[in-house]
């Protein structure tokens, strides 16, 4: 379990972290979503222990970060590998450092290699790689280990549609196995895939919390009314009753009825936008 | 402890691997300082009495200096790709990776002057060193020293180009001066005057005393070579265990 309390983190003028809290439990996904500014990479840096908060405090499962090293698997936003070794030679490389050897070591690096799809070009230099395959080796740098906290920082920016399947499958399945992961993302319909509870991250502090449903529920849906040359849209938090309002009302002849549900896009829009 | 040697010699052969995929530096100041050699010992003959030693030593130290570069791009390689963050993160000690780092670094420069000293013996006539292990101990001090100050301006420079020019320019100040081209005797006054506060001074008097079997003249320089070495080496460790940028390991 992951719990942070109350960061802060300045740099200079900026206040990339302003009292963000957050807890995710053993097995939970949390998409943590926000503009860039929002404070997600510095919150990842800080609970994996590469940076150190000005106050507040990270536990988990009641240690600090630095008490946990080697149990955290961190795939940063940047791309980060040594472009003259292999793909094979990163997943052993952070294999080992975690402490696997020989015959779980192979037997690791094989099964993370077809899952991710790798197993193509597991002996290509990474410096040869596609942007995909460079995405998807550097998660596996991440996940060879099978650490019970996983940092996902914007795992599949950039990616093509086979490889962020590829890799949201394999999240899936090690939250499954009772992972706790933090995924920071742009791409709303990754958090519905995932099947992740939401954090909404603003000006460095966590501003909503709580599954997708429980957050859309708060915002309002569109009801859209056409014909007679006229398109009526109203934003409205029970859907059912103002179309019914609407119709009652209407003296145009209706050729169409448009129902919209609030979305994940709707909800980063109207909690995260920045603020000038 | 057992484990702690594991991941050791993990990232010893990761970044040994690495060297070995990137040896064009290595060839160059290999290559180099052979050709140099045979043109200036006729040079060197005629105008000094021990010529012979000093074409293979002075060429010798200098092209280590210029290996401080391949000390500093191993290093700041780690940044340019952002590894280091990643290595920071695992398992593995600040001592772990920093020894990890270093080792393959030292056996490059290692193998730089084991190789020159070979060939100055083959081809310029260098005569046998008496006490090989002193050399080898010579090569050993100068090698750290050399590990140390290429390690501290990988971590204090900000770009690669940065590196570059302080390597460059370093490396043939610190070895002129020290004696390297032309014998610090034959220099003129002022030179001869600021000639011992370089470290190219000190690694030609180490390398030179062990091929001429003086283990006095061995002992004399080491101290310096081994102080230069454990100030800057402090630096670059103090930079490297804290990160670059805004990282701060806790």
């Amino acid at each position: 379990m992951l719990r942070a309390t109350d960061l802060t983190k300045r740099y200079d003028d900026i206040r990339a972290l302003d009292g963000f809290s957050l807890e995710v439990t053993d097995g939970e996904i949390a998409g943590l979503v926000g503009h860039n500014g929002a404070g997600k990479t510095t919150f990842v840096e800080v609970v994996s222990g590469l940076v150190r908060p000005d106050s507040g405090t990270v536990r988990i499962d009641g240690r600090t970060p630095a008490q946990v090293r080697g149990q955290i698997g961190i795939s940063p936003q940047h791309i980060a590998l040594y472009r003259s070794l292999t793909v094979r030679e990163h997943l052993e490389l952070y294999g080992a450092l975690a402490g696997l050897h020989r015959a779980a070591l192979r037997s690791a690096v094989d099964e993370l290699a077809h899952a991710l799809r790798l197993t193509g070009f597991l002996n290509r230099q990474t410096g040869l790689l596609s942007g995909g395959q460079e995405r998807r080796t550097q998660a596996a740098t991440a996940l060879i280990h099978r650490p019970p906290l996983l940092l996902m920082d914007e795992p599949t920016a950039g990616a093509d549609p086979e490889t962020r399947q590829a890799l949201l499958d394999v999240v899936k399945q090690r939250a499954a196995e009772g992972a706790t992961v933090v995924y920071t993302t742009h791409y709303l319909n990754e958090l519905s895939d995932l099947q992740a509870t939401i954090a909404v991250a603003a000006h460095g502090r966590v501003i909503a919390r709580g599954s997708a449903a429980e957050l859309l529920n708060e915002l309002p849906g569109e009801v859209r009314v056409t014909g007679g040359g006229e398109d009526v849209r109203v934003c409205t938090t029970n859907s059912t009753a103002t179309l019914l309002e609407v119709l009652r009302e209407r003296q145009q002849p209706v050729e169409s009825v448009e129902l919209r549900d609030p979305t994940l896009d709707d909800l980063y829009k109207s909690l995260a936008a920045p603020h000038d | 402890m057992t484990e702690s040697l594991y991941r050791v010699g993990v990232l010893i052969k990761y970044n040994a691997l690495q060297r070995l995929r990137d040896p064009s530096q290595l060839v160059s100041y290999l290559v180099t300082p052979m050709i140099l050699m045979v043109l200036f010992r006729p040079l060197y003959t005629r105008a000094i009495g021990a010529g012979r030693v000093q074409t293979v030593t002075g060429q010798l130290v200098m092209f280590s200096v210029f290996a401080m570069a391949i000390v500093g791009n191993a290093i700041f390689m780690e940044r340019e790709w952002r590894t280091w963050d990643r290595l920071r993160v695992s398992r593995a000690a600040r001592a772990e990776l920093l020894i990890g780092k270093s080792v393959p670094v030292f056996l490059v420069l290692l193998f730089q002057q084991f190789v020159l000293i070979i060939y100055g013996m083959l081809v310029i006539g260098l005569p046998a060193p008496r006490l090989p292990g002193l050399v080898l101990l010579a090569m050993s001090i100068w090698g750290f020293t050399l590990m140390a100050m290429g390690s501290m301006m990988a971590t204090l420079m900000r770009s690669r180009g940065d590196l570059i020019v302080a390597a460059d320019v370093g490396a043939i100040t610190i070895s002129s001066i020290g004696g390297t081209l032309l014998p610090v005797s034959l220099m003129p006054g002022w030179a001869q005057a600021i000639a011992p506060f370089s470290p190219g001074y000190w690694g030609l008097a180490i390398i030179r005393s062990a091929v001429l079997g003086n283990p006095a003249g061995v002992l004399r320089a080491a101290p310096v070579c081994l102080g230069i070495g454990i100030v800057t080496g402090a630096i670059a460790t103090y930079r490297l265990a804290h990160g670059w940028g805004r990282s701060h390991l806790v």
